[in-house]
């Protein structure tokens, strides 16, 4: 065989070098995120909510998936004039911000005039400044029909900027006939039911609900608390107990049978049971996780006006009651359960949508982290997640 | 004046695809460079040549890195093993059924790589027929499939398989006739002919599809993502969760570059090691 000359030598190792440079583009366009410059941020006095006039044009708002019925955004076209453009575009506190935050931290919005994030999430927008004050003169039914126990949030005493949306329950949800005897968070650990259980990817439930195993109060925990409840559940991953980190796509495991206890959220338990009758959430030994989502206004939102105008509207406990009944989470809106026990009592009834305070008595609220804890925390249990 | 246009001509045909790579490739490895040097939290990112993002990234994730590679070279061994005889059938042995094989090889390409995924999530199911199967006659240990690296390999030979079958065949498929008549005029058996002239003529096909599948599984996260479990996250899994859920930005940047390095190294050494006809056929020699 001639001997190649150098540069025929070197043809191949620059078609290699392309070849790995081009796939790899692929691969790294494909892991999404946006690179550029993150500037801007830091304590800033959040704007206001400027009305005029009648709500009027057209308005977009972001919320989670299957989060709405399917009459109300229909009837507030109809009953306001407004247009709305409806998305379903978030499904993770942190990857939405994520996304929004280069837009935000530039005072715009993405187009977008409401979002509809969890307390925690909400409070460190607000604090960077990302979000507008609302108008509460826009806002009469708020005002009149909002739950007592959720007007005074220790992340916004005044519900100055955020409006709840809904309000829910993470505990366990078992299938009762393959996992009966599973009653609390420490259960979820029983080696019985090895590599069938999932637990939550979301940092301030998966570790406070085993917290609450370990018999710490989420709310008084140290750092060294928070490490601790990491490290039971590092073991737990790492022994093969916990099959996988979910988000709500537990529910495909559980409906395919592939888990039999998870740690789950408690309006997805009342839509599985529609297809498996044997899924059950259960309040844990231990109490539960609470938590709610509020709508919000970000900085540079168009048409704030129709904005408001539709967080008055879900404010109607008759409009409400629509979206209980659809989303079974627990609902923000006083005289919900009054409209619901006329045409559906079963609902009205039912504990996870209207927990009586005996109910919720051991639950715990989502707790704070901040700064470096923060840092250090989340670090740790992604660790566990990546395993 | 039509010198000097035919001296042009090659330069802008090559204009398209120049200013695409330099749009779509060059500026956003500049700015991922830039933002792997940054350090501090988002909203207060600084370039000052931080880098420590490389250390911290390779010693924190050694061992998704490990795994990623150990994945995507099982998956590329076994899609070989299963790719040549495959490709070689086609390309000689189908006669009339050619178009329909490979058709057949392209068809899954008509949906949508994630609902391909998906579908593996099925089958693989604790409870599915091909579990209990695989349960019944000890082909899988005891325990779940789906869930496990095993499933993940499973994935990305699946997704990737036609990327190494085509090349393969590809290069079978030019394969002059006459030359394995000619070996077996000299008395090489089929085995000898096989090993001495369509393989080594075939080298090109192998290379390029062993490229093709090893580079992209080596940075792919969907997979891990849904036929994963605990302790089977790929190093695209590390990206996107540092991108997305854990915004370190800079940290994530910096585990690109250097999965890019690696990829680049062993590549090149695969090359070597491959001979350098290899990848590109008969025009190198």
């Amino acid at each position: 065989m001639p001997k190649p000359d150098s540069r025929k030598r070197f043809a191949p190792l620059m078609v290699a070098a392309t070849i790995a440079a081009l796939a790899l583009a692929l691969g790294l366009a494909a892991c999404g995120g946006g690179g550029g410059g993150i500037e801007g941020g830091g304590e800033k006095e959040a704007p206001k909510v400027k009305l005029e006039g009648k709500p009027s044009g057209s308005v977009t708002i972001s919320n989670w998936p299957l989060y709405i019925d399917k009459g109300t955004v229909p009837a507030f076209e109809k009953a306001s004039g407004v247009k709305v453009n409806y998305i379903e575009d978030i499904n993770s506190n942190e990857e939405f911000f994520n996304k929004m935050q280069p837009l935000l931290a530039k005072g715009e919005s993405g187009d977008r005039s409401i979002f509809v994030l969890a307390d925690y999430m909400v409070a460190k927008m607000h604090q960077l400044g990302y979000l507008q004050e609302l108008d509460k003169s826009g806002l009469p039914n708020v005002e009149r029909n909002l739950s007592p126990s959720l007007k005074h949030p220790g992340f916004d005493p005044n519900r100055s900027y955020t409006v709840p949306w809904q309000s829910g329950m993470t505990g366990v949800i078992v299938n009762t006939e393959k996992a009966p005897d599973v009653r609390s968070i420490c259960d979820l650990f029983n080696p019985k039911y090895k590599g069938k259980v999932d637990m939550l990817n979301e940092v301030r439930e998966a570790v406070p609900l085993t917290m609450k195993c370990e018999g710490v109060d989420p709310s008084q925990a140290s750092e060294a608390d928070w490490m601790k409840a990491i490290e039971k559940l590092k073991a737990a991953a790492e022994s093969g107990q916990i099959r996988r980190f979910t988000g709500n796509d537990y529910a495909r495991d559980l409906t395919s049978g592939d888990a039999v206890a998870v740690m789950g959220w408690s309006g997805d338990a009342v839509q599985l049971q529609e297809d498996n009758p044997n899924l059950e959430w259960r309040m844990p030994e231990e109490g539960c996780m609470l938590w709610s989502e509020d709508m919000v206004i970000p900085v540079g939102a168009p048409n704030p006006t129709a904005a408001e105008a539709w967080m008055n509207f879900v404010y109607e406990p008759k409009v409400q009651a629509n979206i209980a009944e659809y989303v079974n989470y627990v609902t923000p809106v006083e005289g919900v359960k009054q409209v619901l026990a006329k045409r559906n009592p079963e609902l009205a009834n039912n504990q996870l949508i209207f927990p009586s305070a005996s109910f919720t008595k051991k639950c715990s609220a989502t707790p704070v982290i901040e700064g470096q804890e923060e840092q250090n925390v989340v670090k740790a249990f992604n660790a566990v997640l990546n395993g | 004046m039509s010198s000097v246009r035919r001296r042009l001509a090659p330069y802008f045909l090559l204009g398209p695809g120049t200013i695409w790579l330099v749009l779509f490739f060059v500026v956003p490895l500049y700015y991922m460079a830039k933002l792997s040097l940054e350090s501090g939290f988002v909203g207060s990112l600084q370039f000052n040549w931080h880098w420590a993002n490389y250390s911290e990234a390779l010693s924190a994730y050694d061992t998704q890195f490990v795994r990623s590679f150990i994945y995507a070279g099982s998956a590329t061994l076994i899609a070989l093993l299963i790719s040549y005889p495959l490709a070689y059938t086609i390309a000689f042995k189908a006669g009339r059924w050619r178009n329909a094989l490979l058709f057949a090889v392209v068809a899954p390409f008509f949906t949508t790589y994630l609902i391909r995924t998906i579908a593996w999530e099925t089958i693989l199911s604790d409870e599915s027929p091909v579990t209990e199967f695989l349960h019944a006659v000890g082909l899988a240990p005891s325990g779940h499939i789906l869930a496990t690296g095993p499933a993940v390999v499973a994935g990305l030979t699946y997704n990737f398989l036609p990327f190494m079958i085509l090349p393969i065949y590809a290069s079978l498929e030019r394969i002059d006739q006459r030359l394995i008549e000619a070996a077996r005029d000299l008395y090489a058996s089929a085995a000898q002919a096989f090993w001495r002239v369509t393989l080594p003529l075939s080298a090109p096909g192998i290379v390029a599809g062993t490229l093709l599948t090893f580079i992209p599984a080596a940075g792919d996260y969907v997979n891990a993502q849904f036929l994963g479990g605990v302790g089977n996250r790929m190093i695209g899994n590390v990206i996107q969760s540092l991108y997305l859920s854990q915004a370190d930005y800079p940290s994530a940047a910096a585990l690109s570059f250097v999965l890019m390095a690696l990829i680049m190294v062993a590549v090149v050494i695969y090359i070597r090691f491959a001979g350098s006809e290899a990848l590109m056929g008969e025009e190198a020699r």
